[in-house]
């Protein structure tokens, strides 16, 4: 059954417990936006009581601020540090743990087995995110609902993510209030959700309830199942108005069509020097970005068994150790270390999974500690690239060498 | 060899984290630091599945300890033998450094893409390398000298800092007799009894005569023997496109997963660590890339 994408109903907020009801009833471990650590976070929710309420969220370079809303109202704020990569890809991961008895690893203990998640609150940019590492982990949305991740074996650590992503739920949330920070409408990528995202469910909030459209057949079924009444003109026409209105009144901007080109020819730009004395190679950029996969598998003993375990974590192009080889770092310098990030988020992401590795989210930005801006440093490197005479990019020839 | 029930499909170890047991069957000291292991794997059937090219190379695990990229040094003809030669560097290679044989480490692989055999048809063969870089041209030597039929000349420039620093020492002595591969190695210090050339291993580039056109190069050394290699074949006016080059970066998973062993848009342990010169020639002569 395929559903009309213009079809809509109407979810009155009342029903949300009902919503959720019905996702443990189908065996969901159900994850939604709550208020902790004074921050919007994902974390698992028992009830529509537990979803943050009546906050609003302040973005800027280095700043994020959570004051108060319309109490009518749940989804007020934009994204906070998380985003579904953690549940998908997560930031520690066992892998298995062995010992060698004779001449053979015996393995005490696989990963653990990939949980069933349906996630509520998802922004458009999310879903973007999350189609983006889909591409990295080598899961594909179906053109229907079939299992999509049965061609071929992969590692153990993709084989964790492709289980958890075609057993996962995906519950967005249109934003009728982008963030000072997002800047998803330049990619495409929001404020609502478009056909090309992976979703289930979304949503638009109203001061009732929400208006509500189906992509899946998972989705259909639980729409039947609360027989959910249409959403009437009004109400379209309400969705409509919010989020055109959201589209004109995004934080950030940035022009996306030359990056590749831009950054190719920036290798050499001046302005790496600049961010350099800024950034602290922190690696917040890459730990709070949706799309940011680098990760360092690693041993650890336990000494009463024996056994050793492998454990894969996030790891960050921020650090020396990331690139360390037996002459040093490759990557020594904060500068070349910025300029490995940014020209893998906009250019070589491109080459390699055929999309750009940044979705405008605006999660570096705001939880970047001196505030660097990326939309900022993309237009510094434009200035100087249009200052340059020479366009060509770097062509190493026989005669210039030394 | 990992118990079937954790391990979806019977496979050779290039996309899975769990490490196939290698039993170690021989240990060669090569120099101070370097020594050469012979591993066999542990299960009969993945010992027959087994299969590598030149220029490719598996992660060696000890367990506890952590894993390494080193590359198979031995014959490609003969996968079973599976000979790696390791310097010791770090805590791996340390840990690998004391074992007798005996011992079984854990291996995956074979990661990467090897040397162009395709591309060598008809052409003449010049291979350089320093160091350590001799070991994944080893099984390239090997190739050439099996399919001997399949290009024109075979050179192989070596440099290394003393005599006694050379690896495979006594093969260099046979090939040098080998009329079917010109052998050249030079030193950076010589003893008294080296009568051979002294100085870096791209001064012997004047003892040879290289028919631009018609040569493919293969470099393999630390990172500056690698630039300064390749850019002196291209001053012999050999075209990019047949100058390939064995580069080395951080590796961690060795199936384009981890991102740590990232060249611009490369994967160096998927897509290479062999490159041709022509595909990476906008980033290689950059710093820090
Ligand atoms: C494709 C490839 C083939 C190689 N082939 C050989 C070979 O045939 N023989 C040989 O002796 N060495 C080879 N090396 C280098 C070898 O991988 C490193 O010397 C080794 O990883 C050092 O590990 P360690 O634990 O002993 O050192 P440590 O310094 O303790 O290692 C710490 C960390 O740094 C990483 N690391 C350190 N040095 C290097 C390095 N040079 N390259 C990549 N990662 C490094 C390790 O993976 C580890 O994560 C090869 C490297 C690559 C990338
Ligand atoms: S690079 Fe920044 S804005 Fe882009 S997706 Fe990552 S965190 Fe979001
Ligand atoms: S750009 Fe900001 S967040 Fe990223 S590493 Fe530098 S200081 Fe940290
Ligand atoms: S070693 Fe993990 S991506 Fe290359």
């Amino acid at each position: 059954m395929s559903v009309p994408d213009g079809k809509r109903w109407f979810l009155p907020k009342e029903s949300l417990d009902a919503l959720i009801a019905v996702l443990h009833q189908q065996q969901y471990v159900v994850i939604g936006p709550v208020f902790h650590d004074r921050a919007i976070r994902l974390e698992q929710v028992q009830r529509a009581d537990q979803l943050a309420r009546g906050v609003r969220d302040e973005h800027s370079g280095g700043q994020y601020r959570l004051i108060d809303g319309n109490q009518e109202l749940l989804f007020e704020y934009v994204v906070g540090p998380d985003s579904a990569k953690k549940f998908f890809f997560p930031p520690r991961q066992e892998l298995f743990s062995l010992h060698v008895k004779g001449e053979q690893f015996v393995i005490d203990k696989v990963g653990p087995a990939a949980p069933k998640l349906a996630i509520l609150g998802l922004r458009p940019c999310d879903l973007a995110a999350i189609a983006v590492q889909d591409r990295v982990f080598g899961y594909h949305q179906p053109a229907g609902d079939e299992a999509p991740w049965a061609s071929g074996f992969r590692c153990e650590s993709e084989l964790y993510y492709t289980q958890a992503r075609e057993q996962s739920l995906l519950i967005a949330v249109n934003c009728v209030r982008p963030g000072g920070t997002c800047f998803c409408a330049s990619w495409g990528n929001g404020p609502q959700v478009n056909k090309d995202m992976p979703y289930d469910l979304a949503m638009t909030e109203m001061r009732k309830g929400f208006v509500i459209r189906s992509k899946s057949r998972k989705g259909a079924a639980i729409i039947s199942s609360l027989s959910l009444r249409d959403a009437d003109d009004a109400e379209v026409e309400l969705e409509g108005l919010l989020l055109q209105r959201a589209a004109e009144h995004m934080g950030r901007q940035l022009q996306t069509d030359d990056l590749p080109q831009l950054l190719d020819r920036a290798i050499d730009s001046p302005h790496w020097d600049n961010v350099a004395k800024r950034c602290l190679s922190c690696g917040n950029c890459t730990m709070v970005c949706p799309t940011c996969f680098c990760s360092t598998v690693s041993d650890s003993d336990d000494l009463a068994t024996g056994s050793t375990t492998r454990t894969r974590e996030w790891e960050s192009c921020y650090t020396h150790q990331f690139s360390y080889t037996t002459s040093g770092p490759v990557r020594s310098s904060i500068r070349a270390r910025y300029r490995h990030w940014l020209r893998h988020k906009l250019d070589t992401w491109h080459d390699q999974f055929g999309v750009s590795g940044c979705v405008g989210c605006g999660r570096c930005i705001t939880w970047c500690p001196v505030g660097i801006d990326l939309t900022a440093e993309v237009e510094s490197i434009r200035r100087y690239d249009s200052r340059d005479e020479n366009h060509a990019p770097p062509r190493i020839t026989v005669e210039a060498r030394p | 060899m990992i118990t079937p029930a954790a391990r979806p499909e019977p496979h050779c170890g290039h996309d899975t984290w769990y490490p196939l047991a290698a039993r170690i069957t021989n240990v060669v000291q090569e120099n101070f630091n370097t020594r050469t292991i012979t591993l066999e794997m542990v299960d009969q059937a993945q010992r027959n599945d087994y299969q590598w090219r030149p220029g490719q190379f598996n992660m060696l695990y000890v367990p506890s300890v952590g894993e390494a990229a080193i590359s198979i040094s031995s014959d490609s003809d003969k996968p079973q033998v599976l000979e790696h030669t390791i310097r010791t560097v770090g805590s791996v290679t340390r840990a690998i450094e004391h074992m007798p044989v005996g011992s079984v480490v854990g291996l995956r692989g074979p990661f990467g893409e090897g040397w162009p055999i395709e591309a060598i048809e008809g052409k003449d063969v010049v291979m350089m390398c320093g160091g350590i870089g001799l070991a994944p041209l080893r099984p390239m030597v090997y190739w050439l000298l099996n399919h001997r039929e399949m290009c024109r000349r075979v050179v192989l420039l070596y440099g290394c800092r003393t005599p006694e620093d050379r690896l495979y020492a006594d093969e260099l002595e046979q090939w040098h007799e080998d009329p079917r591969i010109d052998v050249l190695v030079t030193v950076d210090n010589a003893t008294s009894q080296w009568v051979g050339p002294v100085g870096v291993v791209t001064n012997l580039l004047r003892r040879i005569k290289v028919s631009a056109r018609e040569t493919v190069v293969m470099v393999c050394g630390p990172r500056i023997l690698n630039r300064v290699g390749a850019w002196s074949f291209l001053q012999l006016h050999v075209p990019p496109e047949q100058v390939y080059v064995s580069l080395e970066r951080n590796m961690n998973c060795g199936f384009g997963r981890c991102g740590h062993c990232q060249y611009g848009p490369k994967f160096v342990c998927r897509d290479g660590p062999v490159f041709r010169y022509s595909d990476i020639h906008d980033i290689f002569a950059k710093e820090e890339v």
